[in-house]
């Protein structure tokens, strides 16, 4: 009887459960945006531009940022460390597959789930109940192959934290550690003209600034043309290529770690 | 109090145990310190980013504000060090392990809690103190033995809403099978408690104040050492507030433990 | 004066009807269309200090829901339960005092701890004085060979070694009563053997009453004097094991694959298992499991080997296997009378 007992309240429970957890995380999205709302108008003061920005443009930045850090949050650093850790790893490489490739669409098939149920949803509330216009223009057009590429970008820096497990233990605190460094210096949090100006010169050439800023800056200045846009998307696509490569080469070495010790 | 006694001594043998378990891997032990210390301070980089834009925020400046982030800091590490098991209470009680907490004659949340003691929050804690000199130094704020004392009344305050709050929404796994959603939210509301409420009006403050007050977890407290003329009255019931919430939080609990039963065996 | 004292038990839950899909779930959210589960459904039974019984029953028969009843973790729907003389969920710390839980698949050990501190901390946690943690401590070395895990983190056990710690600590305390669930699954035959020497010995030595839940008749045989059979939360049978044992001790299950098999076969198997040793031989022939046919003999009545000579010559069989009966197979045996 208790097995029946356990069935019955568990998929009475998993059928409540989904409607209940996107309830909450739309919740959830509500309050963010609206703490958002109030912090950066408080910041603003009436003022009509800060470094350039307007009041709207700032907040549309930030607002849609949180839900593309939800987007092109992989998890994949814990993924793999948890498949090295358990050996589940070995499993993947009796199979005639690519590891990175692997792990990559793993990544892309949650990124688009969550577009659906948070990005789409997100939107919607900003732009009915915050009242937020989203301006047009070619930024915007270009915005989903500028999020493709910040996609590949971060999912290289899990990938490669991921990878580590190899070597140490516990990867909690890398992990930590890369996710801290890469919401701050990515500009996920604030948009990267507000950083102060030599900080802001050195950020453009990592690769953080790729994965946030740039997509968010095309949805939120769409109106220029491609001497502005170009240049932005060559460095992600260039940051894109050489990440792949870098943690191809990375794999190749960590691998050996396995084939030696035998996981 | 003997009772009190008896916990504290066996506390202190469990977690003595622990650490010696835990220190056979000093490297992830390093590691994970740095982690947290990076982690740690997160938002504050925000906040010194946007006050390169600014002069204050809603009236207060940078170093008012340092000063709340690092009380919210120390208000914080007890629910990181002390409770942390709590993040495992939905796999617990989701795969049926929660039922050994039944078994030995002990209050059944010092034992399940007692299963972990977190290091690394352990760097939470001094973050937080020194950055609370820190503050306190450049804001001159000058320690008299009662403000020390309404100090450490304050934090323990704010630790109890503090861990009140996160604990209240882990409870949700006693009755909703994946309860990630609901904690999700409360540690995601938690992050906005070193936000200055004065920011926010109509129903956010509300919120903030009388429902999920996290407002008590450092920003209204904070008050009373930066700003102890301008205190509302509400500010010195905060301890009330902590103990208040935290018997709520026990209350349910023992809700939550009274009616799982066990599913699978 | 009894133990254990449990009078007109029950333990009834309710569970929602779902209803089917999107609507049915949002509906199920307001519904109060509720059918009761009766997991438990008026036992009563008496354990007296000192013994050792076998409190066994298919899945769901509602052994687990007694169990939490006797231990304080549910409360009866109706019905009278006493432990000790007080009743078990108005007290659960006291309770928890005299009574000491084994679960056969998880250790209540601590995982990353090794051994020897589990133990201490339980010596804190069960204030347990020194002299009597040193005797214990000496008697498990004795019955078990503790003292050389006593360094090993539990994590690193094997499954028999970290039964057999749980086993151990679940003594420590010298408590009334110790409940077993399951303390043998997966556990190889010299284990099994061991455990039960061990658990066997702890009772006499202790004079702890066991109550043992089990899917291994094997332990009952080999521990229980008494034994009590549960199912869809009544006792079947509640008597000495012996009456069960020679009943059911004797019975073998010969599982068969028989080539060809068909529509036709089971029934001249009958037939020719009926013309070979007469129709009161023991034997009967059942097809549970797709593919395997089952004969379940009754050694008493008529040899094992007979059958199987006589099988393996008149059908093309092509594997077989040998099991002790299920408990399923006891209750349904029970169920048509076999206990009279």
């Amino acid at each position: 009887m208790r097995s029946y007992w356990a069935l019955a309240r568990g998929s009475f429970m998993v059928g409540l459960v989904y409607r209940f957890g996107f309830l909450f995380s739309i919740l959830g999205n509500i309050i963010y945006l609206g703490v958002a709302y109030y912090l950066w108008r408080s910041i603003y003061q009436g003022a009509e531009t800060l470094r350039g920005l307007t009041f709207n443009e700032t907040y549309l930045y930030v607002a849609l940022g949180s839900t593309v850090f939800i987007l092109l949050k992989t998890y994949a650093d814990w993924e793999i460390a948890y498949e090295i850790r358990e050996g589940i790893i070995a499993v993947h490489l009796t199979k005639p597959l690519d590891l990175q490739l692997l792990m990559l669409a793993y990544s892309l098939g949650a990124t688009l789930m969550n577009l659906a149920a948070i990005t789409l949803p997100t939107v919607l509330i900003l732009t009915l109940v915050f009242k937020v216009s989203i301006p047009l223009g070619l930024g915007l057009a270009l915005f989903p192959l500028s999020l493709l590429l910040a996609l590949l970008i971060s999912f290289c820096f899990d990938y490669f934290v991921g990878l580590l497990a190899f070597y140490i233990d516990s990867n909690w605190g890398i992990s930590m550690t890369k996710e801290i460094i890469i919401t701050v210096l990515s500009g996920a949090l604030i948009p990267l003209q507000f950083f102060p100006a030599g900080l802001q010169a050195v950020l453009r050439w990592l690769p953080f600034q790729a994965i946030y800023h740039t997509p968010l800056m095309l949805v939120t200045r769409p109106d220029q043309g491609w001497e502005t846009f170009l240049p932005m998307l060559g460095v992600q696509a260039t940051w894109a290529v050489v990440l792949v490569v870098l943690t191809r080469l990375f794999y190749g070495q960590a691998i050996k770690v396995l084939r030696i010790a035998g996981g | 109090m003997r009772t009190l006694a008896r916990y504290l001594r066996l506390y202190f043998i469990i977690e003595a145990q622990y650490i010696k378990a835990r220190m056979q891997y000093r490297a992830d032990f390093l590691v994970s310190s740095i982690g947290m210390f990076f982690s740690s301070l997160a938002t504050l980089a925000v906040f010194w980013i946007l006050f390169n834009s600014i002069n204050d925020l809603a009236g207060w400046t940078f170093m008012e504000m340092v000063f709340i982030y690092a009380f919210y800091m120390i208000a914080i590490s007890p629910m990181q060090i002390l409770f942390d098991h709590f993040w495992q209470l939905r796999f617990h009680i989701r795969q049926g392990t929660f039922l050994k907490y039944y078994f030995r004659p002990l209050n059944m949340m010092f034992y399940y809690m007692s299963e972990m003691f977190d290091l690394k929050g352990l760097t939470q804690l001094l973050v937080g103190i020194g950055l609370l000199i820190y503050a306190s130094t450049q804001l001159e704020i000058s320690w008299t033995a009662a403000r020390v004392i309404l100090l450490l009344v304050t934090l323990f305050s704010a630790a109890l809403v503090q861990v009140a709050v996160v604990l209240i929404a882990t409870c949700a796994a006693f009755w909703v099978v994946d309860s990630w959603p609901v904690l999700g939210l409360a540690w995601k509301l938690r992050e906005f408690a070193p936000y200055p409420m004065s920011i926010f009006d109509g129903a956010f403050r509300f919120t903030f104040t009388y429902i999920i007050p996290i407002g008590f977890v450092a920003f209204y407290p904070s008050q009373l050492f930066l700003r102890p003329e301008q205190v509302s009255p509400l500010v010195y019931a905060s301890p009330l507030i902590g103990i208040a919430l935290f018997a709520l939080m026990y209350w349910i609990w023992t809700q939550g433990v009274n009616s799982y039963t066990g599913t699978g065996s | 004066m009894s133990l254990i004292h449990i009078q007109d038990l029950s333990k009834h839950f309710k569970i929602l009807n779902r209803r089917q899909g999107l609507g049915g779930a949002f509906r199920d959210l307001f519904s109060g269309d509720y059918r009761t589960v009766r997991a438990v459904d008026g036992i009563a039974l008496d354990i007296q200090p000192g013994e050792i019984v076998g409190y066994i029953g298919p899945n769901g028969a509602g052994k687990s829901t007694t169990i939490k009843m006797m231990t304080g973790i549910l409360k009866p729907t109706a019905g009278t339960i006493t432990v000790n003389g007080q009743v078990p969920y108005a007290n659960r710390i006291r309770q928890a005092q005299i009574m000491g839980v084994v679960f056969g698949q998880r250790t209540q050990l601590w995982w990353d701890l090794p051994v020897i501190e589990s133990f201490k901390i339980l010596k804190e946690i069960y204030r347990v004085d020194q002299a009597t943690f040193d005797r214990h401590m000496e008697v498990f070395e004795k019955l078990v060979g503790l003292k050389e895990l006593y360094s090993q983190q539990v994590r690193t056990l094997s499954l028999g070694q970290r039964m057999l710690c749980d086993i151990s600590a679940s003594f420590l305390h010298n408590p009334q009563v110790v409940f077993l669930d399951e303390p043998t699954i997966g556990l190889d035959v010299s284990i099994k053997a061991k455990i039960r020497s061990v658990v066997s010995e702890l009772n006499r030595v202790r004079g702890t009453t066991i109550i043992l839940t089990t899917h291994d008749l094997g332990d009952v045989e080999a521990l229980c004097r008494r034994i009590i059979i549960l199912d869809k939360g009544k006792i079947l049978f509640d008597g000495p094991t012996k009456k069960v044992t020679s009943l059911f001790g004797a019975y073998r299950t010969l599982k068969l694959q028989i080539d060809d098999f068909d529509d036709t076969t089971l029934s001249s198997l009958r037939e020719k298992l009926a013309g070979r040793f007469g129709r009161d031989h023991g034997v009967t022939v059942a097809s549970i499991e797709e593919l395997w046919t089952d004969v379940t003999i009754d050694q008493a009545r008529t040899p094992l080997s007979d059958v199987l000579n006589f099988i393996m010559k008149t059908f093309p069989v092509f594997d077989v296997r040998i099991v002790e009966i299920s408990m399923e197979k006891v209750v349904q045996q029970v169920y048509e009378g076999a206990l009279g």
